[in-house]
């Protein structure tokens, strides 16, 4: 019962309905719009955002994040363009539709899949999370420690660029997140002597370097780009469509939610391997895939949608993100002086469960407006570049100011804003970086707990790896990834899930 | 699509082939150059990691920053290791694929933010460069690049000041005092 109060608390607050609404409504435009992703705009959203209370602040990020993860379908069909890394799969079959002039089809198919995935996927979070975080009070240090590597090295080798390119960049961010005094010992670490170091490089303003600035600089190249108008019709889909798809959009969404939960994977690759799945299982589909196939639509768009449900899970539980959106959400929520991880679900299970009540209601929201609206959305869609990128630019600049009134911090994001522009000229993934740098301080205090409590003695903390079941899988998992050099993905995934949830 | 091509799709924007994250089996021009100037950045921060607490315990502070930045070098030289070995991309240069002089000139626009923002206040800088911008990139009259430029400003100025309760430099113009006078405005008539 009380569960369900707090699960309903966005609906006693209609302040807090509004925020969830707007930010649904945003993150929908902000997904489609190409130039604008969801990770930059939680992250310049942070800054502004941080002098809220929390369940207002949380309510419009959570709005952001659902509607962004379905607005980048609407561009990868209209457009060819994915709006977010989890509609690259969408592209494959949706854009082939709207040439055949089927767009508004496509549109209303994916939104009432996305619809039905973000339902699934909340559910299953609601269902999974007490008992994870329940079995993550037995994690040790070093658990936590091999689930922080874990983390970064899967965003580094699955989701982007090559695998060394990965570490590095996983790497970099641990570095740049140990900047500063030590917190236990008040040593200086990186600071080189500089004053203005010892309080550390603010994670924020990396993020809006890396994610704002690094990416309107880029968008720079392609200002003259004309955007291609598509006819749209008929948009929300029959009911007898969503009945023969029904099946598959089960299974998919299965994976999603799976692929979601795993540290260090997100909805681009859940999507891609619904997309897989979905192809092998369709013997024959009336259209062939790649061709427009309303199955290769279908696949992806409940599978990212069932991540985002899926993804909260080791970010609510562990203190761990899946993928780099969630990692500026756990962000968000140090901000807001909530420490995602097991002791989250004792301490706060309220704010837990209004979580779970603000997803629930942006899935709907999202549901509303993606079936809704659609003539203005292509005129906004429309709007050109030359006036974007001046406005995000403006947006990182006083977004990184306003959090410490620094203009320290603004300088430290135009650093990152450039070196991130080269990272990703140069295949570089930068998901990595960020994750390393929100999980740097787990993983030094993990790290050092671990051995102080083995005596400093390297010997016995490998035994205790060796005879502690969980530790021994996450070992395995982190060497294998090293070893393999190569995604042995399925594999690992078996393994890794059992380990959580067994 | 190339199933091996794996390039950084956080460049979700799929405009241009050539643009986003490299390729897998060439090198871009600069590339090299990169690679060299992280293995060396990582070889500097090593350093400064010994210096932290050298090799003095497991658990003491340098100890993660001297893995991490180990870690950092190795991965570095083997990066700079395979782009070297790599043939050049045909037909990409430097100036004209990676920093174009309008990246240039827009690096060169934010420096000059952040230096005027204090001194001269949000409203006025912004305004500046929100018109050089709009104007530079969209080529058209002034009229357009100043409505645009004006009409955005004043959303986003709304947006900030009064939505997120942002405190912004106020700097030359008197704005807090023009709030006021709208508030003493609003509740005269209410």
């Amino acid at each position: 019962m009380e569960i369900l109060i707090a699960i309903l608390t966005v609906f006693t607050q209609p302040q807090l309905l509004i925020l969830v609404g707007i930010g649904t409504f945003a993150g929908i435009y902000i997904g489609a719009i190409p130039g604008l992703s969801v990770t930059m705009a939680v992250s310049i959203l942070i800054s502004f955002t941080f002098s809220w209370e929390v369940l207002p602040a949380i309510s419009l990020m959570v709005g952001i994040y659902m509607g962004g993860v379905y607005g980048g379908s609407r561009t990868a069909i209209l457009l060819n363009i994915p709006g977010a890394p989890s509609a690259i799969a969408t592209a494959m079959d949706g854009y082939p539709m709207a040439q055949k002039g089927e767009a508004g089809q496509a549109i209303g198919v994916t939104t009432v899949m996305s619809f039905f995935g973000g339902l699934i996927g909340i559910l299953v979070l609601a269902l999974a999370a007490p008992f994870v975080s329940e079995f993550a009070l037995t994690f040790q240090p070093r658990d936590y420690m091999l689930l922080a590597v874990l983390g970064i090295l899967l965003v580094g080798s699955l989701s982007t660029g090559s695998l060394v390119k990965g570490i590095f960049a996983g790497a970099l961010g641990i570095a740049i997140g140990s900047v500063g005094r030590d917190p236990l010992t008040f040593t200086e670490r990186f600071t080189f002597d500089f004053k203005l170091m010892e309080g550390g490089i603010s994670f924020i303003a990396v993020m809006i370097g890396m994610f704002g600035v690094s990416e309107a600089l880029q968008q720079l190249q392609n200002v003259n780009m004309k955007s291609v108008r598509q006819k749209i019709d008929r948009i929300v889909p029959s009911f007898g469509t969503i009945k023969k798809y029904l099946p598959l959009s089960l299974q998919t969404s299965s994976i999603g939610v799976i692929i979601g939960a795993l540290p260090g994977t997100g909805g681009d690759i859940a999507a891609l391997m619904a997309y897989d799945h979905a192809k092998r299982v369709t013997k024959n589909p009336k259209v062939p895939f790649g061709q427009g196939a309303m199955e290769g639509l279908v696949a992806p768009e409940t599978a990212n949608n069932a991540a985002v449900g899926g993804a909260f899970i080791p970010m609510m539980t562990l203190g761990i993100p899946g993928d780099a959106v969630t990692a500026i959400m756990i962000g968000a929520l140090f901000i807001h002086g909530l420490n995602p991880g097991p002791m989250l679900m004792i301490d706060q299970p309220d704010m837990f469960w209004f979580i779970v009540g603000a997803l629930l209601t942006a899935n709907f929201f999202m549901l509303i407006f993606g079936l809704t609206g659609i003539k203005t959305f292509t005129k906004i869609v429309e709007m050109p570049r030359s006036i974007i990128i001046p406005l995000i630019l403006l947006l990182s600049i006083v977004g990184a100011y306003a959090v410490n009134t620094s203009i320290t911090d603004v300088y430290w994001m135009l650093g990152f804003g450039v070196f991130g522009y080269f990272m990703r000229h140069y295949g570089y993934p930068l998901g990595p970086v960020i994750l390393g740098v929100i999980l740097s301080r787990l993983l030094d205090d993990n790290w050092r707990r671990a051995i102080i409590s083995e005596r400093e003695d390297l010997g016995r903390f490998f035994e205790g790896i060796f005879t502690s079941p969980l530790s021994l899988v996450l070992f395995v998992s982190v060497i294998l990834i090293f070893v393999s050099q190569t995604p042995i993905w399925t594999a690992l995934k078996r393994r890794l899930f059992g380990g959580e949830t067994l | 699509m190339d199933p091996e091509f794996r390039g950084d799709i956080d460049h979700h924007d799929g405009t241009s082939d050539a643009l986003p994250g490299g390729y897998v089996e060439k090198r871009r021009p600069g590339e090299l150059g990169f690679a060299i100037f992280l293995t060396l950045a990582s070889l500097g921060l090593l350093y400064s990691a010994y210096g932290i607490s050298g090799f003095e315990a497991l658990s003491s502070p340098g100890s993660v920053p001297m893995a991490t930045t180990t870690v950092m070098l190795i991965s570095a030289l083997v990066v700079a290791w395979r782009t070297a070995k790599l043939p050049k991309v045909a037909g990409e240069t430097l100036s004209k694929d990676i920093l174009p002089v309008m990246v240039i000139i827009f690096v060169g626009f934010l420096i000059l933010f952040g230096v005027l923002l204090k001194p001269l206040g949000f409203l006025p800088t912004s305004a500046l460069f929100l018109v050089a911008a709009i104007k530079l990139l969209s080529r058209k009259g002034w009229g357009y690049s100043l409505t645009i430029a004006f009409l955005s400003l004043f959303v986003i100025w709304l947006v900030f000041r009064i939505v997120f309760t942002v405190l912004l430099p106020a700097g030359i113009v008197p704005e807090a005092e023009f709030i006021q006078f709208f508030r003493n405005l609003l509740s005269g008539k209410g």
